[in-house]
């Protein structure tokens, strides 16, 4: 059974915390994302599931058993790593065995298994290459392959894309995507990268500075935030954000005196807030919200416009093409149900550049 | 102007390849010469060795290789050699490896402090140890024994090996070794079966090196070693030093010659395993 259960897990290097009790229950076959900004212990928590580190307090159980006190090669796991560890003086072959080896497998059964794993991920004519031979995207794909023999309860994968260039590690998704729906191993997926995150899991866990910040399906976190930070790290482009006073019940002050008019009220009735729009929740009317078009990038299927509004840069997405030039006057609506309240706070430094 | 940049870009490289042989040329020359000059005066006749300006063209003689290889001491001096001196260096690969690897992978309290004191110890001048050693070999009935001057050699060859190792391991991506531990292993098996094999080179430019600071000890040979353990260095030392005839040296540089010669057999041996790169792969790249 693949089921992890991660209860109030501390993780103190010395007198420095770095992971402030975390809880996270996953189900058998559910892929799991742990996102976040490096430093915010997504990686450590990984590790702490593998056995790689201690755990400071609280429980890790994997199956139903507390495995706290486990070695990592008794918790019947594989982990992907991000530099991908690969055997260098191994065949691929003899990589993929290595495991089932260990475990004393019957070598007729690790012949087929070991080629089983290479037709599905087309390793076939590599199995006698050494890991110097193949390029990244062939490790990439050995080092999966070297998890998927081993037919464990739960896939780690720490970063397993970051080391691909852009083109690559969009095919790799969705290869990682399409072997999981296959195999329905329960996987706990680590990345920086909130697309990746948002694509690949069931379920994603937004962690900041060693506490999880949310959790929950991809879409509910963006169409939900539930913190600024959230709202700020997951989106691309990011989300925007102005902040204010609200005035007259749904008109929002900025610092230099603007109005805007709010097509909805706070639900909290704050005082101050901090409001955001995701850039695609723009429109371009006749009337609304005043701007000026400062940048405009086309990219063939949407448009890209940065626009000062009461001197601050916005990202405005529309779909298509658009006519206008900088310097452009505009005037951006948006729908009630997209506008988000947060307590006024400072913006996170990361939406301020784009996480992609 | 962008082929005239090129071409310029170009003539400088080809001048820099210049200097840099050049350069190899002149370090090999000042390297070799004594070596050179120690095998040609080996192979001259007494009346040659010290004729001014001296003689690149004589007569060879093998007769000082003939006399000294027929005398009994020299031929055991170097047997005492080749078994400490290997001896020696196996039993620090062994300990220094697997300390190297501690030091470099297991996070233990104070073992940045242990590693440095094992250091620092190479820093004390051998001289000063010398007697000592000797005072405790005395002691326990052990001069003139080869057990007694494997022991001395590893006190410096284990920190050496240590050290080196250390470095190596360290260069290796850990998340080797937690893969075979995922994969299977123990702290140990990921060692042996992962870990090991992949430090061949490293492992073998250390035994080579270690072999060689045993070969041509001098200091600790001269001092705990009297007549049946004693090594080929203390021979040379014996020759250089006669204090009735004078130094003998065709005596010397044949003795030299023949002392040379195994290092350098065994360096060109174990050369083909030195290729560099063997990790090469394991990671991204």
């Amino acid at each position: 059974m693949g089921t992890v259960q991660i209860r109030e897990v501390r993780k103190s290097y010395g007198a420095v915390q770095v992971l402030h009790g975390v809880s996270i229950d996953i189900k058998d076959g559910e892929f799991v994302a742990l996102v976040g900004p490096s430093g915010c212990g997504k990686s450590t928590l990984l590790r702490m599931i593998a056995g790689l580190e201690d755990i400071s307090g609280g429980d890790i159980v994997i199956g139903g058993r507390v495995v706290n006190d486990v070695a990592p090669k008794d918790r019947d796991i594989a982990m992907v790593f991000q530099n991908y560890a690969l055997y260098p003086h191994k065949n691929v072959r003899d990589n993929m065995s290595f495991a089932l080896q260990q475990r004393r497998v019957p070598k007729p059964e690790i012949v087929t298994r070991v080629d089983n794993a290479a037709r599905i991920l087309g390793l076939e004519p590599l199995l006698d290459r050494k890991p110097r031979q193949l390029s990244g995207g062939q490790r990439q794909r050995v080092a999966m392959g070297r998890a998927i023999v081993r037919d464990p309860d739960v896939f780690l994968f720490d970063e397993p894309l970051s080391n691909l260039d852009a083109k690559l590690r969009v095919q790799m998704r969705s290869e990682l995507k399409e072997l999981h729906q296959r195999l329905g191993t329960t996987t706990i997926y680590v990345t920086h990268d909130q697309i990746e995150a948002m694509t690949l899991a069931d379920r994603v866990v937004v962690m900041n500075g060693g506490v999880i910040e949310q959790e929950g399906p991809p879409l509910e976190l963006y169409d939900k935030p539930a913190s600024l930070f959230v709202a700020a790290f997951i989106g691309s482009p990011p989300m925007n954000f102005l902040q204010g006073e609200i005035v007259d019940g749904n008109c929002l002050m900025l610092a230099d005196g603007t109005r805007l008019l709010l097509p909805c009220a706070d639900p909290k009735e704050r005082s101050r807030v901090t409001v955001g729009v995701r850039p695609e929740h723009f429109s371009i009317a006749e009337t609304g919200w005043p701007a000026t078009v400062s940048i405009v990038e086309p990219t063939g299927l949407e448009t890209q416009i940065t626009a000062r509004l009461a001197g601050q840069l916005i990202r405005v997405l529309v779909r298509g093409r658009t006519a206008f030039a900088p310097g452009a006057s505009i005037h951006l609506v948006v729908a009630p149900g997209d506008v988000h309240f947060f307590d006024a706070a400072p913006v996170p430094e990361l939406a301020l550049n784009d996480p992609s | 102007m962008n082929a005239r940049s090129g071409l310029s870009y170009k003539n400088k490289s080809v001048l820099g390849h210049r200097v840099r042989i050049l350069a190899g040329i002149v370090v090999s020359i000042v390297f070799l010469f004594p070596i050179y000059w120690m095998v040609l005066t080996s192979f001259k006749q007494q009346v040659d060795i010290f004729t001014n300006p001296p003689r690149f063209l004589f007569t060879p003689t093998i007769a000082t290789y003939v006399e000294y290889m027929k005398r009994a001491d020299i031929l055991a001096r170097i047997v005492n050699t080749i078994i400490v001196a290997s001896s020696s260096a196996l039993f620090s690969m062994v300990v220094g490896t697997m300390a190297g690897y501690a030091l470099a992978r297991i996070r233990l309290k104070g073992a940045q402090t242990v590693g440095l004191l094992i250091l620092l110890s190479r820093g004390v001048p051998p001289i000063a140890l010398a007697v000592p050693m000797f005072l405790v070999a005395r002691k326990l009935g052990l001069t003139d024994k080869h057990i007694t001057l494997i022991l001395a050699y590893s006190t410096f060859l284990i920190p050496y090996v240590m050290w080196l190792m250390r470095s190596f391991f360290l260069s290796l991506p850990k998340e080797l070794e937690e893969s075979a531990m995922i994969d299977g292993c123990s702290r140990y098996g990921a060692f042996f079966k992962i870990i090991l094999p992949i430090s061949l080179p490293g492992l073998l430019s250390t035994l080579i090196f270690s072999m060689i600071l045993a070969w041509e000890e001098l200091l600790f040979a001269l001092v705990l070693t009297n007549r049946h353990a004693s090594t080929i260095p203390v021979a040379i030392a014996g020759i250089a030093g006669d204090s009735v005839n004078g130094a003998n040296w065709g005596a010397l540089t044949a003795v030299g010659t023949i002392t040379v010669v195994p290092v350098v057999v065994f360096a060109l041996l174990v050369q083909k395993w030195l290729i560099k790169g063997l990790a090469d792969g394991a990671t991204k790249g």
